[in-house]
């Protein structure tokens, strides 16, 4: 029973999700509209049970002192001073001036975007070590390539008129086609997998 | 050890130097080249001409603080088109740390800059969570899930949504998206149901995925990474955070391209040794 | 189901309608003359404009909503003459609606001047409805002739998803045939890919070296297939690090995700018989924000320097940040993923990938169960078949011929 039942409401649920996507009436409508809050309601709860694992497993890892303990310590306090503040003062808690604010935009902001920065300093230590004109489709790759980083600054332009027309050209035929090659099987294999699922063939996640 | 050999084990913190050098420099000693537009960013920038005055633009902030730099400067250039054109402008996101992002495009374009009246000539309603499923609802009912905006007020008490309430009501949907929930939502969840007028904005590692909806016509327009807002930032006019970037990002390019084909270089030495 | 109703109205007297225009031209030039404006001024001279009497639209049709729940209504009018002839006069269109003719009309939506259609969605069905449309200026605003009734009716299918039905029940068919056909033939043959011997090696390699192993399954919930596939290939690996007692290590981006591969862990710890050295511990959740997570996962690798990493599911700009950082700290790296813009990272810096569909292939093909890799077959078989459907599609549009490519078009 304990296997049977989710299998049940996986199967039915899957069922009535991919036959009603396609009616518009008003009480299969309704129905689905019902399910689909639901499902909202219950990522909202996850969030919460999410921030208490958070707290608790790094609340346990200051008290065992195990390793590296001491980050523990400065994640649960800015946890604690952010919720702290994004709630002092309810929804005014989030308007210019605010201690939320200064901290979103003075402390998240330079963080998040130095790690997103850090994309520009491995593409270039990626590209010295990887890409290889190793064979004739390599080298087609590798042209490619070049061409396109031209044709979007400002410099290959100056270098040369047509670079951004042959990379729109790029990326609107060869691009757009091998794109959609890949797509299109990947989606056949999202069917596939789904019907697994429905069926109860895929349950690696059941106990 | 050859010369050869020396550049084929580079350690790799030179090359983060060289790329720390070579974006730093212009932002101090500016070339300030040209910047042609492209026919994704300009259909975009046609299509919002050409909408009727007080139509109803949404922008959907679905990015953080860590695609701000890419993404923000286009989101201004856009409400400064939508503001200069007498648009009315609703704003809401699908990823939570984007609202105070969105918050701040609107002060500084739309009270600062055009002192329009919130309320009136635009609204915020903040995150709105559930990814795909908010925009399903969305676009049959506005009122139903955005009951309230970012600051509390009932959508009732918000005059420019008397007449907002449902997907017809949109003129144009403006995803500017880093990833999902974003851009793929609105056209497979939003577009696919209600149709209407759809574009995006993306990071630059992001927008070539988008190529093929802008064939298809799912998308009307399309804002490449920083460079598709400079672009942006050229037709409406105004000389932005993108615009300032580009030489970074040329320099940047060419030392990528410089690196690669040392690379090569390397790579073939080591071959014909061989 | 019904169809969708088409009423066609009565239309006014052409006759009038072109004597009324003719007197507004001449009113309107005579009134240019006097003030001394350009016609085509007129639009930026309201105080001239607004003495000048609107010109009625003219409701054309009442249209039920083709494909929805009924409970909308098209409305299509004739935009009132007056904006061709004096631009900018009118402002807006209302649409105005009433329950029947004989009752008050209360406005039900607004569209800008040069719009000629509404769609009202606030209808309830098989319900008889009466509509005005008003052409709205400055200072005054003229209202059309009653149309009516107009009915919306609820639809059982949503027609513009037929080629979507027709795909997605052949893809369905075929698999569930041959998902049969395993379950009588027994065992199917399916290509095995390299990547399937490195998730050993990457393993064993860990054990040797007494150093961890470091799963991640992407940024998206349990309502991404990416993340559901990830979690059906983790279940093999955990059967693995179970079988050769090395730590399996996993920060998850969402709290479902990880109940979720908790759950899957125990389930493969217990098919090895190893229950008790299942720790839950090791599961568990860093954070929702992309690039905090980015941070936390570069924190574990270059500390703890897990000896095999795995990234598979959804990944977006910080796959290229994860594959360099691990490459640095010499592990073993196993990626997969349906984003195809991350694929040429993963490539470039991982020693196996696992590209789209693969992903969602490998679950079932680990398995070695013969059900699951008929499921598989299937879904090849399919492939080929829409192959096929989209060169003929392609020779025959050279022909001129379109059939074939509009069959399973979307709206």
């Amino acid at each position: 029973m304990r296997l049977q039942i989710p299998l049940t409401i996986i199967l039915v649920m899957g069922i009535f999700t991919l036959v009603t996507s396609f009616i518009p009436a008003k009480p299969i409508a309704d129905v689905n509209q019902m399910f689909r809050n639901w499902y909202i309601g219950i990522i909202t709860f996850f969030i919460f049970l999410g921030t208490f694992n958070l707290a608790r497993s790094n609340a346990e890892k200051i008290k065992k002192q195990g390793r590296d303990w001491q980050y523990s310590i400065i994640l649960l306090a800015f946890l604690g001073i952010m919720l702290f503040f994004g709630f002092y003062r309810g929804r005014a808690s989030t308007e210019e001036g605010q201690p939320f604010m200064y901290l979103y935009f003075n402390v998240q902001f330079p963080l998040e975007s130095t790690m997103y920065s850090l994309l520009a300093f491995f593409v270039t230590s990626a590209s010295f070590r990887a890409f290889r004109a190793r064979n004739k489709e390599a080298l087609c790759l590798l042209l490619a390539a070049v061409v396109i980083m031209l044709g979007r600054v400002p410099v290959g332009t100056a270098i040369w008129k047509g670079f951004p027309t042959v990379t729109e050209w790029i990326m609107n035929y060869p691009n757009a086609a091998a794109k959609r090659g890949i797509r299109l099987g990947i989606d056949l294999g999202l069917i596939s997998m789904a019907l697994r699922m429905i069926l109860g063939i895929e349950r690696s996640y059941m106990q | 050890m050859g010369v050869v050999e020396r550049l084929s084990r580079l350690d790799r913190r030179y090359i983060f130097l060289a790329v720390a050098i070579a974006v730093t420099l212009p932002i101090f000693f500016p070339i300030g080249l040209p910047i042609e537009v492209t026919a994704p960013v300009k259909q975009l920038y046609d299509v919002i001409e050409d909408l009727p005055e007080r139509a109803v633009v949404l922008i959907s902030i679905d990015y953080d603080p860590s695609g701000a730099p890419e993404l923000q400067p286009a989101t201004l250039a856009i409400l400064r088109h939508c503001f200069k054109r007498n648009l009315r402008v609703l704003v809401l996101g699908m990823w939570a740390p984007g609202v105070p992002l969105g918050m701040k495009a609107l002060e500084e374009i739309a009270e600062n800059e055009f002192h329009r009246q919130y309320g009136i000539d635009y609204v915020n309603f903040g995150y709105r969570p559930g990814g795909a499923i908010f925009l399903i609802n969305l676009g049959r009912d506005v009122h139903d899930v955005c009951r309230t905006d970012v600051y509390g007020t009932p959508v009732e008490d918000l005059p420019m949504m008397d007449d907002v309430h449902s997907a017809s009501d949109i003129a144009l949907v403006i995803s500017m998206s880093m990833g999902v929930p974003g851009s793929d939502q609105w056209i497979w969840y939003y577009h696919a149901r209600y149709r209407g007028k759809l574009a995006t904005a993306q990071t630059a590692i992001g927008a070539p995925r988008y190529y093929p909806y802008l064939q298809t016509g799912q998308l009307i327009g399309l804002i490449g990474g920083m460079k598709g807002a400079a672009e942006y930032e050229r037709l409406v006019q105004t000389r932005g955070l993108a615009t300032i970037g580009m030489d970074s990002q040329s320099a940047a390019h060419m030392l990528i391209i410089g690196f690669v084909i040392l690379g090569n270089f390397i790579f073939w030495m080591q071959k014909r040794k061989r | 189901m019904r169809e969708p109703e088409l009423r066609q109205l009565a239309k006014p007297d052409r006759d009038t309608v072109e004597v009324m225009r003719l007197k507004l031209i001449i009113v309107a030039a005579i009134i240019a003359v006097i003030c001394n404006v350009d016609i085509a001024d007129a639009s930026t001279t309201p105080q001239v404009a607004d003495s000048i009497s609107i010109l009625p639209p003219r409701i054309i049709s009442l249209k039920d909503t083709p494909n929805d729940a009924g409970t909308s209504i098209d409305i299509e009018w004739e935009l009132s003459p007056t904006e061709s002839l004096i631009p900018g006069m009118i402002i807006e269109y209302q649409v105005l609606r009433a329950p029947s003719p004989d009752s008050t009309f209360e406005q039900v939506g607004s569209v800008p001047a040069g719009t000629s259609t509404y769609t009202d969605e606030g209808t309830i069905p098989n319900k008889p409805y009466w509509y005005r449309v008003a052409a709205v200026g400055r200072e005054q605003q003229v209202v059309s002739e009653m149309a009516g009734p107009g009915h919306s009716v609820m639809q059982w299918f949503d027609r513009r998803r037929i080629g979507v039905a027709i795909f997605v029940a052949l893809t369905c068919t075929l698999v569930m045939v041959f998902i049969e056909v395993a379950k009588r033939k027994g065992k199917m043959f399916l290509r095995r890919l390299p990547v399937f011997d490195a998730i050993d090696e990457a393993i064993g390699r860990a054990t040797e070296m007494g150093r961890k192993v470091l799963y991640i399954m992407g940024q998206m919930d349990v309502d991404d297939p990416q993340t559901v596939a990830s979690m059906s290939i983790l279940a093999r690996v955990a059967e693995r690090t179970a079988d050769y007692g090395t730590r399996l290590d996993i920060p998850c981006v969402w709290p479902m995700a990880m109940s979720m591969a908790r759950e899957t862990v125990k389930e493969s710890y217990l098919r090895v018989g190893k229950p008790d050295e299942f720790n839950a511990n090791d599961i568990y959740y860093m954070t929702s924000d992309q690039f905090g997570y980015v941070a936390g996962v570069d924190g574990i690798m270059m500390r703890d320097r897990p000896a095999a990493n795995f990234y598979l599911g959804s990944f977006f700009a910080e796959s290229l940040i994860f594959a360099e950082t691990g490459y640095t700290t010499g592990a073993i790296q196993i990626a997969g993923t349906a984003e195809v813009d991350q694929l040429p990272f993963f490539v470039v810096a991982c020693d196996y990938t696992l590209i789209g569909e693969e992903l969602y292939a490998a679950g079932a093909s680990l398995s070695g169960d013969p059900i699951q890799i008929g499921s598989i077959r299937g879904q090849d078989v399919a492939k080929a078949i829409f192959f096929v459907y989209i060169v003929a599609g392609v020779v025959l549009k050279l022909f001129g011929i379109n059939w074939l490519e509009t069959l399973l078009k979307i709206d």
